[in-house]
């Protein structure tokens, strides 16, 4: 899918008319940005967008994602984490004694 | 004040231009500078002159506004006047033009690459098999020769394609980058004005009050629920006005009535 974001007014309202005139190639639809179908129409949207508003707007490449996607120490993490029971603990705290990836550790991987 | 209207010159508080045939947006419009005729010396009008410098039956009114910069003429200040000016100057500091970006490439195709370097590989073994039985190999390392050169050359342009668009996606992120900063500052200014919009209106409200039930014209429950033209008058009031106020309302007995009433010189038009 395509991710496209605007970054002035004129482009936002651009957006809009587009999303509302070509729904079946919108995904989704947010404030001031929106994910467009991964077909060369949406592309083609997209980038009509893009020839009239030039760098106010944005488009990325957005790839489905499934919790599955992510190596499993990860998932380990944020499932022990969102089940602590102190609420107030720091991810970086909790995980120091246990055994859990730390924050920096974390960062520092590619996906 | 002095005035020159077609060739006749007025001058003193009070001008009176009903005879003339003279629009009052157009002595407004000089008043505040913007426009060089007719010609017109007065003292700089403040910035509620851009809302009620020109009082008529059709005007509007943001009532509220026009009070804040009323009470901005009397010298009235906020406690967020430090922080408007800071987000200002800030504001003002965002370098914020768009970045030239190095045309995009189009990619080279990792199967053209891949494709190339299995030509390689096989003129590679072709010219071992001919000089292990001692052909000629002439063509076949003439072969060679090429496929090798488009493969560097193809991998040279793959690597210039990928540093183009490296290049490009950061200057686009430093750019938007700004565009968010310029964004959260105006969004930051835009409240900050309101509050001191609010203080200012706060602190005047009594006085506006007192000036909606001097002015001539109807007297509403409350005094911000007023007509635009006795709010404007009211606003006038309240305000500094040391340039001239247009009028073009007959709620005054005579011009000399509206400038005493107004403590401003008046034109009458």
């Amino acid at each position: 899918m395509l991710l496209v974001v605007t970054y002035s007014r004129a482009a936002r309202t651009d957006l809009r008319n587009v999303c509302r005139a070509h729904e079946d190639c919108v995904v989704r639809q947010f404030g001031r940005a929106a994910l467009f179908s991964g077909t060369e129409f949406g592309a083609f949207q997209a980038l009509r967008l893009h020839e009239k508003h030039d760098l106010d707007i944005q488009i990325e490449h957005v790839e489905p994602f499934e919790p599955t996607d992510v190596p499993k120490h990860v998932r380990e993490a944020a499932k022990r984490y969102e089940a602590r029971e102190e609420p107030a603990t720091p991810y970086e705290r909790f995980a120091s004694g246990r055994d859990l990836p730390d924050p920096d550790q974390l960062r520092g991987v590619d996906l | 004040m002095k005035l020159r209207v077609a060739g006749t010159t007025y001058a003193g508080a009070v001008v009176d231009l009903r005879a003339r045939d003279v629009d009052g947006r157009i002595i407004a419009a000089s008043i505040r500078g913007q426009r060089c005729f007719p010609a017109l010396s007065c003292p700089e009008p403040p910035a509620v002159y851009a809302y009620a410098g020109y009082v008529h039956p059709s005007m509007g009114l943001r009532t509220r506004t026009a009070l804040a910069a009323a009470a901005r003429s009397r010298g009235h200040e906020t406690p967020q006047d430090d922080a408007i000016a800071e987000c200002r100057a800030q504001l003002a500091d965002l370098e914020c033009s768009p970045p030239d970006l190095p045309d995009s490439v189009d990619p080279v195709p990792e199967s053209t690459i891949d494709g190339l370097q299995e030509a390689v590989a096989t003129h590679r073994g072709r010219l071992t098999a001919r000089q292990a039985v001692g052909a000629d190999d002439g063509a076949v390392q003439a072969d060679l020769r090429d496929a090798a050169t488009e493969l560097s050359e193809r991998e040279t342009r793959r690597a210039a394609a990928r540093e183009t668009r490296e290049l490009r996606r950061e200057r686009a992120r430093a750019y938007r980058d700004t565009l968010e900063e310029q964004r959260r500052l105006a969004d930051e200014l835009a409240n900050l004005r309101r509050s001191a919009r609010a203080t200012l209106v706060d602190r005047c409200a009594d006085a506006f009050a007192r000036a909606i039930e001097a002015v001539p014209g109807p007297v509403p429950d409350s005094p911000f629920d007023a007509d635009p033209v006795t709010a404007a008058l009211a606003v006038l009031r309240v305000a500094r006005t040391p340039a001239p106020v247009v009028l073009g309302t007959d709620r005054f007995r005579s011009p000399t009535a509206a400038s005493d009433c107004l403590d401003a010189p008046v034109v009458r038009c």
